[in-house]
């Protein structure tokens, strides 16, 4: 395992040769991106399978040691990490793959796949680093990258917007994850995970601290997974091409905030105050998230919203101390919802078109994608058998051995929105009468989806009471003081999911394919509720009603404040600095004579001054 | 003395100093009897052979112990080490950088690199002497070298202009510095430094108090002369613009690094125990401070002073040579915090420092060399697009001037880092050292990244670079080290501590 690093590097050696080759492969950079980013999944996969045999591994260097300071660099391998390259480095290269053809006409091509290979190479390092030093580099690196690529077609406004409302936002919640880290420091005096854990258990840091900290960190997470309230930038994340939304905004980045507080689980597991606002925002975004979802058209805003209600199931399961169900969950969700917005890609890259209502009856076209559309669909709705059944499954028995009934009633009223908008997403792309002519895929795309939808398929058991619970156990050699609780649902919380989920894709059907309940029942009977949907909660709006206007009613007195205060301290330094410059300038006249004068002056200054204060003169 | 006792001394402790000595002579005979129109560049060879020889020899000592011959006037510890270490590599590659490209061979001139090596010969004696004299010949000898090597260029206005202020402004330096000596010799009969610092805590002194105080600051003051600081930093622009490009880089990094030798060796040693102006209460009752203690309002102001001139004016700097040597004003500034702190760290702090400004700063003025050869113009738009001109060049800069703006992953951000904790360690905290610090490296982002806009982003219709077979290597060398000592500044730092005792510099 020593060889482990080569993972990351494996990309970021992608990233230099498609930068500084640019002009020259151009369309190759596809393959080139490809073969690195298949090596280190390979490597990632060797690094699994010797996990399973040699257990956790370490290697930490100082890095710097200044006085009593010492910062520290490495790596790390525990079960954890260990999944979590695997799956970033699975549907990276998958990804790559598919890209080929999705961005087969575009110009910056090359551009594209050097930006994708710098996002593999910050995420790898990002689930390897064993600090939170290095956690907090790659926590911006990634950020970087995902605003470099929702912005990549900058010359649409929209792009242009939503990669700046990205940075933004998640920016806000950076911002609380680095005061929890300066407070961190300040406290145990280290920066290692394993000094933090210990300096927590031993009672270095009061509980009163370790909840500031872990509620600090999680705000970091609520920003970077987009939960309630900071989402709003993942839905305009859209605007970034399909792969990237499969490969950053579905699968890997955006469950970042989920691995961090994950990583962070013995921090939170002291603190009831954290764990209560985990769960309590995982399950309120979950819901929030789906109803919006419900009413959407655009084909990518609905995924979108539905990976910040899975997002949400990841975090109340956590919450719930489910570590388990949520890693559980986060694979899957990686591959089903991955599978998905590579699906969705497929349809648009043969329809041209992202609103729903325009589409329809492509079952018959776009065969392939159709199919494997719908059993990204089944896995998602959670129908039994498919991988999402039982991680949902997981998530359920947690948030209701954990007492919290209402919020497992609300995670439970969300499976079946989550069946019905998806299979509401489904019928009318797929079903019914074609609208507009459109070309299956090429096979460099279908492929990819091909090989995630095993996996959604599938993938769900690794972790089931029916045959063995192999992921939860292997979880549980972690090296750090995570306490898993070993819950085996009702069986009637499984049955009622299942009804729910197949519930919710009757619903859609009566709705969407027999017409036998009307479209706009929702619309027609209470159409204030189903404008707030559609408006999403006037979220935005009251964004903008409380952040942007609600400073305009200050706005007089700011704005005086400003052009007199602010601007005149401005405008007061440039002159100052200016004026200091022009005068240096001036009495750098270029006359020797000056300088002999400047010189002594100084001396004789400084010979005076400390005469007088010394007490020379008495 | 007679001639047993001269043969029982370890002259082994010199060989370094000999070696470049006698390559100094040697290039000088053989440039004096060589065909006028031979081709000189074997010179550069031989002078690089020369320093190489020199650091191996010095690399062969780090495991001695200290060394003291010729009565205590030559010293070998590891202070003497370090900074001869450092001399040794800046003269390296100084020298590869005027190595001379194959269209400028008749250029060549011989004394050019004798000249560096005396200089070098004279830097290597402040950093190994404990005796004001030896210490006042070396500090001499590599003035007057670097006087002749900045008007070298006989027919060159700007350098008959730069030569000629350098010398008066020097001349006012060294009288100043010697002034101060004198009274340190009157108070204690002494130019031994450590005889000096026994002195200190004689009667004498102490009814002479404000004597060595003004002698401390005189000596002080006339020496940042050489590491161009305020109040002695005006020649700086002017002599850096007029000497040729290597030239100036020598001035900016090995001269500077033999003025903090003698700074850190003359000012330490002897007022260590020295005792200042104010008052303590001890448990013995009443006595005076140290020294030390009561200067360090005044190296501080001195410090900040340097900082915030060197980076106001460099704002407005239009020729590039200029705003170099504002920031390397600016850079001796962030220098003499750790001084001004009086941290445990200073020596490792402003060594490390030192080292990270040597590589940056030299290869920034490779890039100014490989630019300005040709066209003669060194303003800040002849730049513009040097990235499209060479890519190679134009990413060794962007090295530099990020190690110089001190961003992380650069040499220049560990020692600055350093400089900031090390202030910061201190008690009580310096804030208003690291403010000022902070405040400079702010002011410095506005020039810094000026280049770099012109770099990247500057249209250009010049046609690409070409450089010669030096500047490339120093260019790969400097950016390789400067982005090694970013990423692992442990191998350097636990270098520092393995073969730098620095303290044993205070002990006979």
């Amino acid at each position: 395992m020593g060889y482990v690093w080569l993972i990351p590097v494996l990309p970021l050696l992608s990233f230099l040769i498609i930068l500084f080759t640019r002009p020259v492969i151009y369309k190759k950079a596809g393959i080139v991106g490809t073969l690195f980013s298949g090596a280190a999944f390979v490597g990632s996969l060797i690094v699994l399978f010797s996990h399973f045999q040699e257990g956790n591994y370490l290697v930490e260097a100082n890095w710097l040691s200044i006085d009593a300071i010492t910062l520290t660099v490495g790596f790390e391998v525990n079960p954890l990490n260990a999944l979590m390259l695997v799956i970033v480095t699975l549907v990276s290269f998958l990804v790559h793959m598919y890209s080929i053809g999705y961005m087969e006409d575009d110009e910056r091509i090359a551009t594209f796949f050097a930006y994708l290979g710098l996002f593999t190479f910050s995420m790898t390092a990002l689930v390897m680093s064993p600090n939170l030093l290095q956690i907090y580099f790659f926590w911006e690196l990634v950020g970087v990258c995902s605003f470099l690529l929702v912005g990549f077609y900058f010359y649409k406004p929209e792009a242009k917007a939503a990669a700046k409302k990205a940075f933004i936002v998640t920016r806000i919640g950076d911002v609380g994850l680095l005061v929890a880290i300066f407070l961190l420091y300040w406290q145990a005096g280290t920066l290692e995970l394993d000094g933090i854990f210990s300096a927590a258990e031993s009672g270095a840091i009061t509980p009163t601290m370790i909840t500031i900290i872990a509620i600090l960190i999680f705000v970091g997470a609520v920003g970077k997974s987009g939960q309630f309230p900071l989402h709003t930038w993942l839905p305009d994340a859209m605007e970034g091409p399909t792969p990237v939304s499969a490969l950053i905004h579905a699968a890997t980045m955006v469950a970042a905030g989920v691995y961090l507080v994950a990583v962070m689980f013995p921090l939170f597991l002291a603190s009831e105050a954290a764990m209560t606002t985990v769960a309590i925002t995982g399950g309120v975004t979950a819901i929030f998230a789906a109803t919006i979802a419900l009413v959407q058209n655009d084909i990518k805003r609905i995924l979108a919203y539905s990976t910040i209600s899975q997002l949400g199931y990841m975090m109340l399961a956590l919450g719930t101390a489910g570590y388990t169900a949520a890693v559980f969950h986060l694979t899957t969700h990686a591959f089903f919802k991955a599978l998905l917005f590579l699906a969705a890609g497929s349809v648009i890259h043969a329809a041209h078109e992202q609103n729903i209502l325009k589409l329809g009856g492509l079952g018959k076209k776009l065969k392939g994608t159709a199919l494997l559309f719908l059993l990204g669909s089944l896995a998602l709705s959670g129908f039994p058998l498919f991988s999402g059944f039982f991680s949902k499954d997981e998530i359920l028995a947690s948030a209701f051995s954990d007492e919290r009934y209402i919020l497992f009633g609300l995670a439970l009223f969300t499976a079946f929105l989550t069946s019905f908008y998806m299979f509401r997403l489904y019928f009318l792309v797929f079903a019914g009468e074609g609208k507009g002519g459109a070309k299956e895929s090429p096979r460099t795309m279908l492929i990819p989806m091909a090989v995630l939808a095993v996996l959604a398929v599938f993938s769900g058991f690794i972790q089931t009471h029916w045959f063995g619970t192999f992921l939860g156990d292997w979880l549980e050699t972690t090296p750090y003081p995570v306490i898993f609780s070993s819950v085996e649902a009702p069986l009637w919380i499984p049955i009622l999911a299942s009804a729910l989920s197949i519930g919710g894709i009757a619903l859609a059907w009566l709705m969407y394919v027999k017409q036998s309940v009307p479209h706009n029942w929702l619309y027609g009977s209470i159409k204030e509720v189903h404008q707030v949907l559609d408006r999403k909660y006037y979220i935005d709006e009251i964004y903008q009603g409380v952040f942007v206007k609600g400073l305009f009613v200050f706005s007089y007195f700011w704005s005086y404040f400003d052009r007199f205060i602010v601007e005149g301290t401005a405008a007061a330094m440039r002159g100052v600095v200016t004026q200091l410059g022009k005068t240096g300038v001036k009495v750098q006249s270029g006359q020797v004579q000056t300088y002999g004068a400047v010189a002594f002056s100084g001396l004789v200054i400084v010979l005076l001054v400390i005469a007088a204060l010394g007490g020379y003169f008495q | 003395m007679d001639m047993s006792t001269l043969m029982q001394f370890n002259w082994g402790s010199m060989m370094p100093e000999f070696i470049i000595l006698i390559t100094a002579v040697a290039l000088s005979l053989i440039d004096l009897f060589m065909n006028k129109k031979k081709d000189r560049t074997m010179l550069v060879w031989i002078a690089l052979t020369g320093v190489g020889l020199a650091l191996i020899f010095l690399f062969l000592q780090f495991d001695n112990g200290v060394v003291s011959i010729l009565n205590e006037t030559y010293r070998l510890d590891s202070f003497a080490k370090a900074f001869k270490l450092l001399m040794l590599i800046g003269t390296g590659l100084v020298l590869l950088l005027g190595l001379p490209a194959p269209d400028e061979l008749k250029q060549v001139r011989g004394e050019y690199y004798y000249l560096i090596l005396t200089a070098l010969l004279g830097g290597m004696m402040m950093a190994s002497s404990a005796d004001l004299i030896t210490l006042f010949v070396g500090l001499e000898l590599l003035s007057l070298s670097s006087y002749i090597l900045v008007g070298i260029r006989k027919t060159n206005h700007f350098a008959n202009e730069a030569a000629f202020k350098y010398l008066v402004s020097g001349g006012i330096a060294t009288a100043i510095t010697l002034f101060g000596m004198s009274y340190l010799y009157g108070l204690s009969g002494e130019t031994n430094l450590y005889a000096i610092q026994s002195a200190m805590t004689g009667d004498i002194v102490a009814d002479n108090r404000f004597l060595v105080v003004f002698a401390f600051l005189m000596i002080f003051i006339g020496l940042v002369f050489k590491i161009a600081a305020a109040p002695f930093h005006m020649w700086a622009p002017d002599v850096y613009q007029g000497a040729e490009t290597p030239i100036t880089a020598f001035l900016s990094v090995v001269s500077k690094t033999a003025g903090f030798a003698i700074i850190l060796r003359v000012l330490m040693v002897p007022f260590v125990f020295a005792p200042g102006t104010g008052k303590v209460i001890t448990p013995d009752g009443m006595s005076y401070e140290s020294l030390l203690v009561s200067v360090r309002p005044y190296i501080g102001i001195i410090a900040i002073l340097t900082i915030l001139i060197g980076n106001l004016i460099a704002l407005r700097q239009l020729n590039a040579k200029r705003l170099f040597a504002y920031s390397s004003i600016a850079h001796a500034g962030y220098l003499l915090i750790p001084f001004a702190a009086l941290s445990e760290m200073v020596f490792e702090v402003v060594w490390f420092y030192l080292m990270a400004y040597l590589l940056m700063n030299i290869g920034a003025f490779a890039v100014i060399h490989a630019v300005t050869k040709e066209t003669e113009d060194v303003t800040i738009a002849s730049f513009a697009g040097m990235f499209r001109r060479s890519p190679f060049i134009g990413i060794a800069m962007t090295i530099f001037l990020l190690s110089l703006a001190g961003i992380p992953f650069t040499a220049g951000f560990i020692g600055k880092f350093e400089i900031f904790m090390s202030a910061l360690g201190t008690e009580p905290k310096r804030y208003f050292l690291t403010g000022a610090m902070l405040l400079g490296t702010v002011l410095s982002y506005v020039y810094y990244f000026g280049l770099l806009v012109q770099i990247y982003f500057r249209p250009t219709d010049k046609k690409p670079i070409t450089v010669s077979g030096g500047i490339t290597a120093v260019l790969t060398i400097a950016a390789t080290a400067t982005l090694v000592l970013g990423i692992f500044p442990s191998t350097a730092l636990t270098f520092i501590q393995d073969y730098f005792h620095f303290m044993e510099m205070f002990n006979r």
